[in-house]
């Protein structure tokens, strides 16, 4: 795919959630999570290699969309709260 | 009825009374978010010092982050508001229930120990939760006092979902 059609996504951390939960994106494609709640989250996908640390309020993290499959994901401060990713 | 099934009937009593007649004031409203959240690092503190279960340890921690930060929030907005956090039955209530868990949590040590941090969790933010929808959103004036008690009642309810979790792996072992 050639760099230019790379689009740009964002999910909302938000009230204990992901916004949207599930996302579904190209390969090349980046996503931005950004956490709108008090508490501090993360995006993290272990097996995948997805972390993005700690992310204070109001704090965003990119990942660009590597390899496709899908990759369920978690925060990993709060364990309940879950979304995935499908990279096609 | 043990101390752990009285002490959200212990936290809901005047918060429910209250609700009948008059609800608690905003000022008052801020006192019972500050002391809640409080009460809350404190349990915190003495597990992650305690425990040696790194399932507990970490909800622990996440307990003092999450806590810590809802005050932070707290504080600024009635800073912002001038509004002074004052006492209440239910905020007395509150700190009552938290010297007695305290009290409980000294006594014991390891798997024990545990059980009763959890256990206690799973009452506590459950009570929480409940005062919340039944006495605190219903009760605030203050449109933005509203929206942070509003804000924060999904953490509460992730916090009560990770301690039922943390409850049903501990009877496991």
């Amino acid at each position: 795919m050639p760099a230019s059609a790379a689009r740009r996504h964002e999910v909302r951390i938000e009230g204990m959630k992901f916004v949207p939960e599930r996302l579904e994106v190209a390969a090349g494609d980046r996503i931005t999570w950004t956490n709108r709640d008090f508490v501090p989250h993360s995006v993290t996908a272990k097996g995948a290699g997805i972390e993005s640390g700690d992310l204070g309020q109001d704090k965003s993290w990119t990942y660009v969309a590597k390899k496709p499959g899908e990759f369920p994901y978690i925060c990993r401060l709060h364990p309940v709260m879950h979304g995935v990713l499908i990279v096609r | 009825m043990n101390w752990k099934q009285v002490l959200p009937l212990i936290v809901l009593a005047p918060a429910l009374a209250l609700a009948q007649g008059k609800g608690p004031s905003d000022p008052q409203i801020a006192g019972i978010v500050v002391t809640a959240n409080q009460i809350d690092v404190d349990a915190g503190k003495i597990a992650k010092s305690k425990s040696k279960n790194k399932e507990v340890k970490d909800f622990a921690q996440q307990m003092i982050t999450d806590h810590t930060a809802v005050n932070k929030q707290a504080g600024a907005l009635a800073k912002k508001l001038g509004v002074t956090p004052e006492d209440s039955d239910t905020s007395k209530s509150l700190k009552q229930g938290a010297a007695e868990n305290v009290g409980n949590l000294k006594k014991l040590k390891g798997a024990q120990f545990d059980k009763a941090y959890v256990d206690h969790e799973v009452a506590y933010h459950q009570a929480v939760l409940d005062a919340i929808d039944k006495v605190l959103i219903p009760s605030a004036q203050n449109a933005e006092l509203k929206g942070l008690i509003t804000k924060v009642r999904p953490a509460i309810a992730a916090h009560l979902e990770h301690a039922k979790h943390l409850q049903a792996s501990l009877a496991k072992k």
